[in-house]
């Protein structure tokens, strides 16, 4: 610290960071109220115990039902992270700067704050309210939820985009959507693939969820199997599945996306 | 073919040219010569109507489809695209969206694969240009504008990340192109035994008499 620092008062050596972090402190000091509970005596390290006694060993028989299951919630994730790419292409055309107006981007980043707003968990119970207690609602649920992510993500990828090679064929004679397919496409699309293979990701974890409120998916069997007495060993199965199948996917994943961007940077 | 009028040229509040005029026919190389930051890619752009000029006008007698063609300096690829893509995409013109939508005709495939042959690019084709080096990212841009075929290609440094090798091949290949296809090139080059060997004339720019620079020169060889 410099001598004219040490001279200052406490409160102009502060920076941004060190206010936020002030407020940061004060906000967890105001929420210990949170930590209570319900204020009865409830044995909650003898509960924890019970609890996790029950879970082992994991209950083998329902195996090929719990694979039914994933396989759904796979299902669900993947038409719907389909879906959501292309309602996302389309509204990120309308949320770029660089591309659209300032009326349209500003109506279409609108309706994608909406979007966002709204938990993928309310989405399902909306979805499930409208067709019902299926499959279908799941999707319809994660369409939502992942478009607003999504193309948020792809209008940021299009307002970030390098325009040169876009603008050298365009002198080159070449037409606005030639520039576009053979100029600014090459560049995005690798960023555009990456963003969607992370929502894929992302959506197996939520349509894991989705089920609790009857929008398909193993979520339903883990709902069963916590609200039944004595099923805590099915429960553990679910989850060691699921465990297994996010890990994969999480793995794999990030080793595409992580090839695809070192490619595109000319590291390998 | 092309012609400069009293061009004017400034960045900011410096001058670079103040009454710049020259005349480039069909079938000429010519060198645009002087030290960096003289103002080079500035006349280039100007030229080729990327930036506007501060005066004078620039006046092209062409009648094919594409007049001016220009090879930049910062290569302007498509990144994420092959290397046989990116050369095809200078004959889109030639072609409507619709044609070009699935992929491009047989006949300009063999000119582009043709002209990667003779830029020693044939073995990376399928390669993202991402992955080429320096060097070979500029043959490509070369090779981009060279299947445009335009009637006045501009290049801007053209061979400045080349072995001499290269730089040499590359620049023949250039020459060649001016008086096969009755084009002019102008080619901002560094290099004075490349200027002595391929320029048939020279334009040197001096930033320090912007008032004079308006020459026209045989290159010394052929003076």
């Amino acid at each position: 610290m410099t001598p004219e620092m040490k001279s200052m008062p406490w409160y102009n050596r502060l920076d941004l960071p060190g206010v936020t972090f002030i407020l940061f402190l004060l906000l967890a000091a105001s929420s210990l109220p949170a930590l209570e509970g319900s204020g009865r005596n409830l044995d909650y390290w003898g509960n924890f115990l019970r609890f996790t006694d029950q879970f082992f060993p994991p209950d083998w028989s329902i195996l090929g039902q719990t694979m039914e299951g994933l396989w759904e919630t796979v299902q669900i994730a993947g038409i719907s992270t389909f879906l959501a790419s292309i309602f996302s292409l389309f509204l990120s055309f309308g949320a770029a700067r660089t591309i659209s107006p300032r009326w349209l981007v500003f109506i279409t980043r609108m309706l994608l704050n909406i979007i966002r707003t709204i938990p993928s968990l309310l989405w399902a119970i909306l979805a499930v309210v409208l067709v019902g207690s299926n499959s279908l609602a799941g999707v319809i649920a994660l369409s939502f939820y992942s478009t607003g992510y999504l193309a948020k993500f792809f209008s940021e990828a299009f307002e970030s985009a390098d325009l040169k090679a876009q603008k050298a064929l365009q002198s080159l004679g070449s037409s606005r959507w030639q520039a576009f397919q053979y100029g600014l496409w090459p560049n995005l699309r690798p960023v555009i693939w990456s963003h969607c293979l992370w929502m894929l990701e992302y959506n197996v974890r939520s349509a894991s969820i989705i089920g609790y409120v009857g929008a398909g998916g193993i979520g339903l069997h883990l709902k069963l199997y916590a609200e039944s007495a004595e099923s805590w060993n099915k429960f553990s199965l679910v989850l060691i599945c699921m465990l297994i199948i996010v890990t994969f996917l999480d793995f794999t994943g990030e080793k595409v996306r992580k090839s695809i961007r070192e490619k595109l940077e000319g590291k390998i | 073919m092309i012609e400069g009028k009293n061009l004017r040229l400034r960045i900011g509040d410096r001058w670079l040219a103040q009454d710049l005029s020259f005349s480039v026919s069909k079938g000429e190389f010519i060198a645009l010569v002087g030290s960096s930051g003289s103002g080079k890619t500035t006349l280039l752009r100007g030229v080729a109507g990327d930036i506007p000029l501060a005066g004078g006008q620039v006046i092209t007698h062409t009648t094919t489809p594409l007049p001016i063609g220009m090879i930049h300096q910062d290569l302007q690829l498509a990144e994420g695209s092959s290397t046989l893509k990116n050369v095809l995409s200078g004959c889109l013109y030639r072609h409507s969206s619709f044609q070009t939508l699935l992929g491009f005709p047989e006949e300009e495939k063999s000119k582009a694969i043709s002209l990667l042959q003779k830029l020693g690019l044939e073995r990376k084709l399928h390669q993202w240009t991402s992955t080429l080096s320096r060097g070979e990212r500029q043959r490509l841009a070369i090779a981009r504008t060279l299947l445009a075929q335009p009637s006045i290609l501009l290049a801007d440094e053209p061979v400045a990340s080349l072995d001499r090798k290269w730089a040499e091949i590359t620049l023949g290949m250039l020459k060649e192109y001016a008086m096969a296809q009755d084009a002019c090139v102008i080619c901002s080059l560094h290099d004075l035994d490349q200027v002595a060997q391929f320029a048939d004339k020279i334009i040197q720019v001096d930033p320090e008499k912007p008032e004079k620079w308006n020459v026209l020169i045989n290159t010394p060889q052929k003076a």
